[in-house]
Order: C-alpha cells, then sequence, then structure tokens
C-alpha cells in the first residue's frame, strides 16, 4: 500500500491541458508590451507637462528691440541702454524675482543653429532678451506690465509664454488621452480574450463541473480553480511582455534624447515611473484572476 | 420525537424539452433511516427521479423538499451544501478519469474543505475496505469496470452521507463483492443513513427484502418487499 503522505493532490479541473492556455498567454504577452509602451508614452508625457509648468509657466521673455544705423558701436550702446531702462524697471515690479539679461554668448547659442558658429553679433541687428522670473503664485497684470515697460523702455515688448503653452499643453493632454484609451482598450480587449477562453472552457468541461456540483462543491471551489490557472497564465504572459517591452522603451528614450530643442529631451521617467511599468504582470495576473473568477461565477449561476 | 422526511415530493412531473413527461403526479415521502429499492423498466424514469433527488435536476412541476428544503426557494450556495449531505453512485460511474482512484475518492470530503490529515486517513481505510489499497494511485481510466465501481461506491460514501442514492451499484462487481457493498450500504443504513438504490437485480431485491418504488406509467407507487407486480415485477 502507498504511503499516502507521498500522495500529491492533482486539480479536479485539467485545466494545464487546456489548448487555449498558450493562447492566451501571448494575448497577455502582447497585451502588457503595448501597454509597458503606451504607459511610458502617458508617464513621460506628464513628466513634461510637469517641467513645462515648473519652468516656463513662472517666467517672462522680455525683448529689447535693436537700434538700427550704420554706427554699430552707437546702435548697440543704444540698444544696451534701452535693456538697462528695462532691467531696472522689471526689477521693481511685484511679483518678479528674478531678472536675467542673456549675454552675448546665449543669444550666439540662439542663433548658432541658423547662422554657424562664426557669428559676431555686435555686427548684427540683434534684438536683447532679458529672462524674468516670477514667484510661483504671483499675479501678474500682463497687458499693464506691456504698457508700462514700453513706457519705461520705448524699445522693450513682452513676450508672454502661456498662450503658446496652453496650446501646448492642451495637445499633450489630448496625446495623453489617446494614450489612456488604447490603455483602456488593451485591458477590456485582455479581458474579453480571457472571459471568452474561460467560458470555452467550462464547456469543455462542463461534465466534471457538474460532478463537483452534485459532490457539493460551491461555485467559488470552481472559480478558485480557474483564477489560480489564469493568475499564473497572466504572470508568465506579463512577464515575457514586460521582457520584450523594456529595450524598446529604452530605445525610444534615446531616440528622444537625440531630437534637438530640449522638449522631448525633458522626457524622463522617474523610478516611480519605472516601479508602475515593473509591476504591470502583477496587473496582469490580477486582470485575468478576477476576469476568470467571475466569468466562472456569472456562468455557473446558469446551472442548477 | 416526530419523523423527519428526508425527501418529499408533490405532484412532480419531469419532461425535456417539450417531449412528454417521463414522470407525472410523483408523490413520495421518505423518511429518514428507511431502506428503499426503485425498480422499473428501462427508461421508465429511473434516473431521472435519482436526479431530482441528488439536486441535479429541478422537476417540470411539482415540489420537491430535501431534508425539508423547498429546492424552488433554496438559494445556489444552500443547494451545494444540501447536496453535501447526499451520496451518489452513478450507473455510469462518472468518475474524474484524470484523478487517481485515491482522488476520485477524496473529492467529497475536499470540496468541504476537510484538512489534508484527515482526508488522507479516511479514504485510504476506505479503499483498503473496498480492497482497492493496491490501486490507490492508479488512474480511473485505468480501473477495470468493477474496480471502477466500487470507488465510484467509496465516495458515495466517504461523507457518511445521510442519503444515499446508487443507480445499479452492484451491477459490474462479481458474486463475492456484490454482497459486500450491500452489506455497506444496509450498515449504512443502521446508523441512520436513508437508502435508496436503484436496481434490475431480483436477486438483489429477494435478498435483501426492502420495499420498493416501483415506476410504471409515468407514475409512482410503493410496494412492500414480497409483492409481486403484474407486469412481471423487476425486469431483471
Amino acid at each position: 500500500m502507498p504511503k499516502t503522505q507521498y500522495i500529491s493532490r492533482k486539480q479536479e479541473l485539467p485545466l494545464k491541458g487546456d489548448s487555449t492556455g498558450l493562447f492566451l498567454q501571448v494575448i497577455i504577452a502582447i497585451a502588457v508590451f503595448i501597454f509597458a509602451i503606451t504607459l511610458s508614452g502617458v508617464l513621460s508625457i506628464n513628466s513634461i507637462l510637469q517641467n513645462w509648468h515648473q519652468s516656463i509657466l513662472g517666467s517672462l521673455t522680455v525683448q529689447i528691440m535693436p537700434i538700427t544705423g550704420t554706427d554699430h558701436k552707437k546702435t548697440t550702446a543704444e540698444t544696451l541702454a534701452y535693456q538697462d531702462k528695462a532691467i531696472e524697471f522689471l526689477q521693481t515690479v511685484d511679483g518678479v524675482t528674478k531678472v536675467t539679461p542673456l549675454s552675448d554668448e546665449q543669444l550666439k547659442q540662439l542663433i548658432q543653429p541658423w547662422l554657424g558658429d562664426d557669428v559676431n553679433i555686435e555686427n548684427l541687428p540683434m534684438p536683447r532678451i532679458i529672462d524674468v522670473k516670477l514667484a510661483p503664485n504671483a499675479e501678474v497684470d500682463f497687458l499693464k506690465l506691456a504698457q508700462d515697460l514700453a513706457t519705461a523702455s520705448p524699445q522693450a515688448s513682452l513676450d508672454n509664454h502661456k498662450l503658446w503653452l496652453s496650446k501646448l499643453i492642451r495637445f499633450a493632454d489630448g496625446l495623453k488621452l489617446i494614450a489612456l484609451t488604447v490603455l483602456f482598450l488593451v485591458t477590456g480587449i485582455s479581458a474579453g480574450a480571457i472571459f471568452y477562453t474561460t467560458r470555452m472552457s467550462l464547456g469543455l468541461h462542463r461534465h466534471i463541473i457538474e460532478i463537483l456540483h452534485i459532490m457539493g462543491a460551491k461555485d467559488t471551489y470552481v472559480a478558485q480553480q480557474y483564477a489560480r490557472r489564469m493568475a499564473v497564465l497572466g504572470l508568465v504572459g506579463g512577464l515575457f511582455g514586460l521582457f520584450f517591452a523594456i529595450p524598446v522603451i529604452l530605445f525610444i528614450g534615446t531616440l528622444a534624447t537625440q531630437i534637438e530643442g530640449g522638449i522631448i529631451s525633458e522626457a524622463s521617467l522617474s523610478v516611480s515611473d519605472w516601479c508602475l511599468i515593473i509591476i504591470l504582470p502583477l496587473f496582469a495576473t490580477l486582470i485575468a484572476m478576477f476576469t476568470a473568477y467571475y466569468t466562472v461565477k456569472q456562468t455557473l449561476q446558469k446551472m442548477l | 420525537m416526530p419523523e423527519i422526511n428526508i425527501i418529499e415530493m408533490q405532484n412532480v412531473g419531469i419532461r425535456y424539452d417539450q417531449g412528454p413527461e417521463i414522470l407525472s403526479n410523483v408523490r413520495l415521502s421518505l423518511k429518514q433511516g428507511s431502506f428503499h429499492f426503485l425498480t422499473g423498466k428501462s427508461g421508465a424514469g429511473k434516473t431521472s427521479l435519482l436526479s431530482m433527488m441528488y439536486l441535479a435536476q429541478r422537476p417540470s412541476r411539482g415540489r420537491i423538499s430535501v431534508f425539508g428544503k423547498d429546492i424552488n426557494f433554496t438559494n445556489r450556495d444552500a443547494l451545494a451544501s444540501l447536496r453535501r449531505r447526499i451520496g451518489v453512485v452513478f450507473q455510469d460511474f462518472r468518475l474524474l478519469d484524470h484523478l487517481s482512484a485515491f482522488d476520485n475518492v477524496a473529492l467529497p470530503l475536499r470540496v468541504c474543505g476537510m484538512n489534508e490529515r484527515e482526508v488522507r486517513k479516511r479514504v485510504s481505510e476506505l479503499l483498503s475496505w473496498v480492497e482497492l489499497d493496491a490501486h490507490m494511485l492508479d488512474a480511473a481510466a485505468t480501473l477495470s469496470g468493477g474496480e471502477k465501481q466500487r470507488v465510484a461506491i467509496a465516495r458515495a460514501v466517504i461523507n457518511r452521507p445521510e442519503l444515499l442514492l446508487a443507480d445499479e451499484p452492484t451491477g459490474n462487481v462479481d458474486n463475492f463483492i456484490a454482497p459486500k457493498l450491500m452489506k455497506l450500504f444496509v450498515e449504512l443504513n443502521k446508523l441512520g443513513t436513508t437508502v435508496v438504490i436503484a436496481t434490475h437485480s431480483e436477486k438483489l431485491i429477494t435478498d435483501f427484502p426492502f420495499p420498493r418504488l416501483h415506476l410504471q406509467n409515468r407514475g409512482l407507487y410503493i410496494l412492500p418487499p414480497a409483492e409481486v407486480l403484474s407486469d412481471g415485477g423487476v425486469d431483471a
């Protein structure tokens, strides 16, 4: 007689042998792959928006139009005099925390992409630019400020970033919404695949489920066996999806940093963002588990 | 102490799809601790009647109460709890072929959530009693007809059921095992289990003088042990 302590318990429902297992794993792997890449996009857009809000919303740019004429030294000196007047005025405005005129070197860097390295800006009618930082909650009447500035320094004009920034933010929000829709669809499609394969499997194992019921098994007993199986499929499929998604996310990140202009390169994933991406297989596990559990419960309701 | 009806049927009828009624106006009260044979020709509705008793099927009309609960007003979880008090031996055994004899017999205990140590103790004792200890770990699919039947009977009684329903339980076992199994049913009955055994075996009915529930012309008739029927008695 065999020693009963060595008898290993076998699951009543032979779900491991179901041919749909591999199909589901592939579906979940693809879903997690798409989900991880889209999520990294959403998180990157969030980080860009945050950067914009922090660095641009609290600032203004003042432009001093250059005085034109044949005597470059004289016109440059006059332009700089207007710049000084503007700076003097801006430092007296409530809410302004810092007023920084851009140096010749910084101006050169701005026009370098168009005119090259060997440019002597003194020979060009270059506008001077002043970067103005505002206090975080400063309430500035930009229209009045523009008028006062023009009075204080007639060559100065105010460039308010808020208008174009709001357009950019709206565009980024739109992208985010599309990405969130993709996430929602991917989750829905995966849950749908789990729902239908679970129902198919219930039909396949109906004779076993009937016996379990006659023996007194409650619906939760059957549902738990399905939930356990789907959890394993979800986890394995999810890990595969993540395994292929991480190199793609890193590659896209590398491409983004190579883009000139400094807008896209501001996008970066923080440690918490990576944590969110890495726990996606667990998310897939939970979705698979709960979908299977409730599908079984709902389907068995129709049996006696 | 008032006698408890384990099963009570009032005007029960059953039909499949839109077909004619297989059973009509069945009235039945099974007292606790009673022992009945269920007889009738093939197709008389024995399996349908049993399946209503073990709560696998609802009647097309009429009322059935099991352990005092009207099944029309009993929720799914409560039905499962009622089923745990019933042991069933199927004519076609209905074992789970991919499981071992041990796991098949352990099934009713595991669905109740019994701890594994107790499950192992009880199952190995019972398999030993039905002389299947050598085949404990064999897959059910590899067992002979007689061995499968013994596993099916062991599965039905492992939970010490209050109601035992058996459809041809000795049909596939030899002359040595059959009386032994019947003795097990009788012993369980003495301990208070209500037993209903569907059979074609005249020998069984004459060897064990219990009253009969006889199905004839879609109706159910309760007959005493010795009565001889006009249609030739049991059609063994």
